[in-house]
């Protein structure tokens, strides 16, 4: 029982920092309708200027976070400005973006690769993550709770800023059918590089604690595949199925190393994706899509 | 000719072999798959374990290595085929990331992660050039057929091709299992050529260069698609002593490419006598905002 | 004794809230060349979608040639004898207009993977076929001259043109033109008249057409069926058309508002 209890927190804890990273990545996927596959190169800067920052400037895990955050916003709006605007704006075809996000990843990894080295990092321990005691039920750790509440508190303000924010209703309208909210006077490059700010940032959050959980290293980003599925299992470019999905994941994953094994667990994230795909093709959340004929 | 050399001409005729699956796939059927080293991880492994532990001959091996493969794909393909764009692009990670876990984790049949050692040296240059040779003609010429044209109209613009009368659906799958079988009987001739199999040799990054190959070369052009895979496996030689770069390297052109050429080196045209004429005569390109919206 | 080409009966369906086509119910005899008309966002486009599959039907059913196809998917409901052209024009852009017309033709000359890849066997034979039958459509809509351009590049009017060529080398008996005029200069649309009512006549054809312009719908068809917000509101031949009440109210704002 305590190993359940304390499974299942893990898991939660985990599925809430795919959610921080799906929820950008299906964000980015709703106003642009293709698979973003350097957001997880946002992850990794993030993770890598809170690092350096952490370590030039004392371990100020607050300022550093925020400098994180802000870095990887701004390295998505380049990213955007510099390979998918030139893309979007001369083609409708996805497929050349989803190829030109595929090579943007590679080069963001590789940066780090030929820079500073492939080696594992540990973040100085600004994180708590000493055991806590939780209602006597369970023993888990306090690392684990804090990116739960931290991915809580990240996905409310998002929630905020899309519902009550003069730039929020433009890409939840935006999402709805980008090319419209241009004619009706949206600012679609300003639009859509916030959307890339707001993408940055908070896979930023994301890359913090999964460098605290897992050390940090170029390749961290690969994980940003299991936030894909995630995406892909709640349907791509809905918010409450990327929350939903990350947390089924999470879950699936933490319940699996727990109790089966850990070399299993990723069998069962991709297992889970082609299985919910079979049952329900556009995702547990998602759209169906029909196009204009 | 020395070893050396010998061994990059088989290289560039093995990986040619999967180019061409992949061509047939995202440059002709507009699937774009991240998972077919998976698929040459079966016909590597099959051949392995059949010549190895059965005492098979490497023939009946090298293709049963493809047909596996290709068993394999027809039935991850028949219901995730169904997805459009990128859905199957996410499930195609995880289905090779699956293909790869599984051989990983299956220690019994296939040791593991540690690898497969001990597989005859079948794969000469001979052998290799003779595959090269007969698949490059099977599939030059299924692409100037009925079904070429059925691909490209699904790749094209599906929901006009289903107009047209073309079970789509029936085509991708199709499509998959040719791809599949190509990269899996690639995979059989690497697993001759190497000796020595892993299953991390056919991870993610093989899948991407797989796909990067084809892009690189221009999508819907198959003489494209083999002057990228010469290209970036002389590149990929050259490049050795600052390996490190390579894949920096790599991603760069991949998103240089897009952003200025995104049909690639050859763009949709095959190395021929038309081609050539093309480069002189350059009034007849299709102008780009004209290009279909293939993309969903 | 005339026979019953496409019979739409008490046709409904949704989008969401939206009652996009209501209980629509008319039937096109064999040669009939009809016309459906009605303002923008009439759902017009949706019974073209609702015929050839592309939507599902919510209720009610099409019967083509006395079967059922509202289960079909699109490319049965294609292969059965149906053919259509697009209102914003789905040419494969890039590949030349030859071959544009040839990937339709070669549905009546199949021929096995084996010879594909081979090219022995019946190959040569078909493919043949499928380039002279092909040739011959684009002679017949004046396009031959421009066989190896790319579809992309041709003016507007002959890729309307193009497409039309496209769906008549399906061989069908019913042919579904969605607005052939439109974006089409007064010399064009003329022009465009003439090739509709020399296919009608040639290829033994059933026409419906979706046309906006209501001089083209009154000038070619003898039977044309109103609509407005989803439903019929007329139908009948084009002097019942012109004086009807409903579709003076329907149209004239309109035609008011865009003089």
């Amino acid at each position: 029982m305590d190993t359940l209890i304390q499974q299942v927190i893990n898991g939660l804890s985990l599925g809430s920092v795919y959610a921080l990273i799906a929820v950008g990545y299906s964000l980015v996927y709703s106003i642009l309708l293709f698979s973003n596959f350097a957001h997880g190169g946002f992850l990794v800067i993030g993770g890598y200027i809170c690092y350096y920052t952490l370590a030039a400037m004392g371990h100020n895990i607050w300022l550093s976070g925020l400098l994180a955050m802000v870095g990887a916003g701004v390295v998505a709006i380049l990213v955007e400005k510099l390979a998918y605007k030139p893309i979007r704006e001369r083609t409708n075809v996805t497929l050349y973006l989803l190829i030109a996000s595929m090579g943007m990843s590679i080069v963001i990894e590789n940066i780090f690769v030929v820079t500073v080295g492939g080696r594992f990092r540990a973040l100085p321990p600004v994180i708590p993550t000493d055991p806590v005691n939780f209602f006597g039920l369970a023993t888990t750790s306090a690392f684990d709770i804090l990116s739960l509440g931290m991915a809580v508190l990240f996905l409310t303000g998002l929630q905020l800023f899309l519902s009550k924010t003069k730039w929020g209703l433009a890409i939840r309208a935006a999402s709805y059918d980008l090319r419209t909210s241009g004619l009706m006077g949206v600012n679609v490059n300003r639009l859509i590089s916030i959307v890339f700010f707001v993408a940055g940032l908070l896979a930023a959050v994301g890359g913090i604690f999964l460098s605290v959980r897992y050390t940090l290293y170029p390749q961290l980003g690969f994980i940003t595949i299991k936030a894909f599925v995630a995406a892909v299992i709640g349907g791509l470019g809905s918010l409450p199925g990327a929350v939903l999905g990350s947390l089924i994941l999470g879950l699936a994953e933490m319940l699996t190393a727990g109790f089966i094994s850990s070399q299993m667990r990723d069998l069962v994230v991709f297992g889970m994706l082609v299985l919910t795909l079979l049952w329900r093709p556009s995702g547990l959340l998602g759209k169906q899509v029909s196009e204009k004929v | 000719m020395s070893g050396y050399v010998e061994g990059i001409i088989i290289l560039l005729f093995i990986n040619g072999i999967a180019a061409m699956g992949v061509s047939l796939l995202t440059g002709f059927t507009g699937v774009f798959t991240l998972g077919h080293a998976g698929y040459m991880a079966i016909g590597a492994y099959t051949a392995a374990i059949m010549t190895v532990r059965y005492g098979i001959h490497w023939l009946p091996a090298i293709l049963a290595g493809g047909i596996i493969a290709m068993v394999i794909a027809y039935c991850i393909g028949v219901p995730t085929l169904r997805l459009m764009g990128d859905y199957y692009a996410i499930a195609s990670i995880g289905l090779g990331e699956s293909i790869r876990l599984i051989l990983e984790n299956w220690q019994s049949f296939t040791r593991g992660a540690r690898g497969y050692p001990g597989i005859d040296n079948y794969t000469n240059l001979p052998v290799a050039a003779t595959f090269f040779v007969i698949m490059a003609v099977l599939m030059f010429f299924l692409i100037r057929s009925n079904f070429g044209r059925a691909f490209k109209a699904c790749r094209d613009d599906y929901v006009a091709a289903s107009l047209l009368g073309f079970n789509t659906a029936r085509y991708r799958v199709l499509s998959l299992s040719i791809s599949a079988f190509y990269c899996g009987v690639a995979g059989a001739l690497m697993a001759g050529f190497l000796t020595f199999i892993q299953p991390v040799m056919f991870d993610l990054n093989k899948s991407t260069e797989l796909t990067a190959v084809v892009v690189f070369g221009g999508l819907g052009s198959l003489s494209g698609s083999l002057i990228g895979t010469a290209v970036i496996t002389l590149v990929t030689e050259l490049f050795r002593p600052i390996s490190q770069y390579r894949m920096l390297i790599y991603g760069a052109v991949m998103v240089i490419i897009m952003v200025v050429r995104p049909e690639g080196i050859m763009g949709q045209h095959e190395l021929g006598p038309r081609f050539i004429r093309s480069l002189f005569n350059r009034k007849d390109r299709s102008p780009r905002t004209a290009e279909g919206g293939g993309g969903r | 004794m005339s026979e019953t080409v496409l019979k739409l009966d008490h046709v409904n369906k949704y989008f969401g809230g939206v009652h996009a086509v209501q209980d629509m119910s008319f039937s096109l005899e064999k040669g009939e060349l009809a016309g459906l008309i009605g303002p923008n966002g009439a759902g017009k486009t949706t019974i073209f979608n609702l015929i050839t599959g592309v939507y599902d039907v919510d209720s009610g059913t099409i019967l083509f040639e006395g079967e059922d196809i509202t289960p079909y998917k699109t490319y049965e409901v294609i292969r059965k004898g149906i053919a259509r052209t697009f209102q914003n024009l789905r040419l494969f852009p890039r590949s030349t207009v030859l071959e544009n017309v040839m990937t339709a033709c070669q549905q009546h000359y199949q021929y096995g993977f084996f010879e594909a890849a081979s090219h022995l066997g019946r190959w040569k034979s078909l493919e043949r076929s499928i380039r002279d039958q092909s040739m011959a459509l684009l002679e017949r809509v004046g396009l031959d001259a421009l066989a190896e351009q790319a579809a992309g590049t041709l003016p507007y009017g002959h890729q309307r043109r193009l497409e039309i060529a496209r769906a008549l080398s399906l061989q069908p008996r019913l042919l579904l033109l969605d607005e052939p005029a439109a974006g089409m200069n007064p010399d064009e649309v003329q022009e465009l008249n003439g090739l509709i009512t020399a296919i009608h006549r040639d290829f033994d054809l059933t026409i419906l057409v979706i046309e906006h312009h209501m001089e083209l719908v009154m000038e070619i068809c003898p039977h044309i069926i109103c609509m407005n917000f989803g439903a019929k509101i007329a139908e009948g031949d084009p002097d019942h058309i012109q004086n009807h009440p409903e579709i003076l109210k329907a149209y004239l704002g309109e035609e008011v508002l865009e003089a």
